[in-house]
């Protein structure tokens, strides 16, 4: 690659666990650009990123991860970076599966995601969250005929026609996972999946956690039809 | 409907468009989410003064006695108003997270050219 590696972290109070994760990230990939997106944190997550000479983008609001992540890919696309890798602040993440996602990418895919259930090891959740991903999957699968198996991954690399889909104004911003496949099936993206090791988050509270999981089911699953029976006109800028 | 209740309920009404009409003059409602609120107040002066409309209504829908219609009427509205306010809201959600990134986006381009540190961003906060 011509450019240096971009990647874009969302991170919300992970002040603690900035410092390991950056390291994490730099040790494999020395010229990465890292670029912390702080979704209003009251923890300093912001100046921690400065300090070890990472990009902060600060949001003023707390927009949520979509929000974060979207605010991310615009600076890509500003960029006009050629690939841009969303990678978790939660440290859950292993920055060595970033190279077959690149490679994926220039092999021609607009999108690739990291699926802790094509790798042979690593930490993939308890039983209900399995089950949830499950049901994503199937529900994914068929809608848009896309086989995955992790689709709410978030470790993905994004080409450059994935940034403009995920820059858009109508793009779902509360649960960019399963319904953003939708989207990019709609919108005809290559998408594909390679094998990721996933660790168990170094939070004790984790975004898809406790009662608040099954709001988040519900939600998705809404949001997953709203993104099937959606406009054409949302897919354009 | 007597003429007294006429009187009374016709004051009330007429009163309400002038509340309306008043905030409008002062831009403390801006013109476009005046017009519901205008016509609830303009079904209550036609409603008022041409009872029989209600009792023809009634007929029409089905209903027994116009107190039923009238209430119908009044939740339907109601519920229409909290329908386009979430309309707005989801707008306004949409605008502000815009912002919120242009915002960021903006701080990051203008640190940039003080060098990824971003020294003298703190120098002048403090």
């Amino acid at each position: 690659m011509s450019q240096p590696l971009l990647v874009v972290m969302p991170a919300r109070n992970e002040a603690a666990n900035l410092p390991a994760v950056v390291a994490e990230l730099r040790a494999v990939w020395p010229a990465a650009e890292i670029v912390v997106v702080d979704d209003a944190s009251v923890d300093g997550t912001a100046d921690v990123a400065r300090s070890l000479t990472c990009r902060a983008l600060v949001l003023p609001l707390h927009l949520g991860y979509g929000g974060a992540l979207q605010a991310g890919v615009k600076f890509a696309l500003r960029r006009h970076a050629s690939v841009v890798v969303s990678f978790d602040a939660d440290g859950q993440h292993d920055p060595h599966d970033i190279a077959v996602l690149l490679a994926a990418v220039e092999a021609g895919a607009d999108l690739a995601l990291g699926s802790r259930f094509l790798s042979a090891d690593g930490y993939r959740g308890g039983v209900l969250r399995q089950l949830g991903r499950r049901l994503f999957a199937a529900l994914v699968r068929s809608l848009t005929g896309f086989a995955l198996t992790d689709p709410t991954s978030g470790l993905k690399a994004l080409g450059p026609r994935a940034q403009r889909l995920f820059a858009l104004a109508r793009f779902p911003d509360r649960f960019p996972d399963a319904d953003a496949l939708v989207l990019a099936r709609r919108a005809q993206l290559r998408v594909t999946e390679r094998p990721a090791r996933m660790r168990a988050s170094r939070n004790r509270h984790s975004m898809h956690d406790g009662p608040r999981a099954l709001a988040y089911t519900f939600n998705m699953v809404f949001s997953l039809l709203a993104a099937a029976l959606g406009r054409e006109a949302d897919l354009e800028e | 409907m007597p003429i007294r209740q006429k009187v009374f309920f016709l004051t009330i009404a007429v009163m309400l468009l002038l509340v309306i009409v008043e905030l409008v003059r002062r831009r403390r409602l801006r013109v476009e989410y005046s017009w519901l609120w205008i016509a609830a107040g303009l079904t209550n002066v036609v409603l008022i003064l041409r009872y029989d409309l209600l009792i023809e209504l009634t007929d029409v829908v089905g209903a027994v006695i116009p107190t039923s219609t009238l209430f119908f009427l009044c939740i339907l509205y109601l519920a229409v108003l909290s329908l386009n306010y979430s309309v707005r809201l989801s707008t306004l959600t949409r605008q502000a997270k815009e912002l919120a990134q242009e915002i960021a986006l903006l701080r990051a381009e203008r640190e940039e050219g003080y060098g990824a540190s971003g020294a003298p961003e703190r120098e002048r906060r403090s």
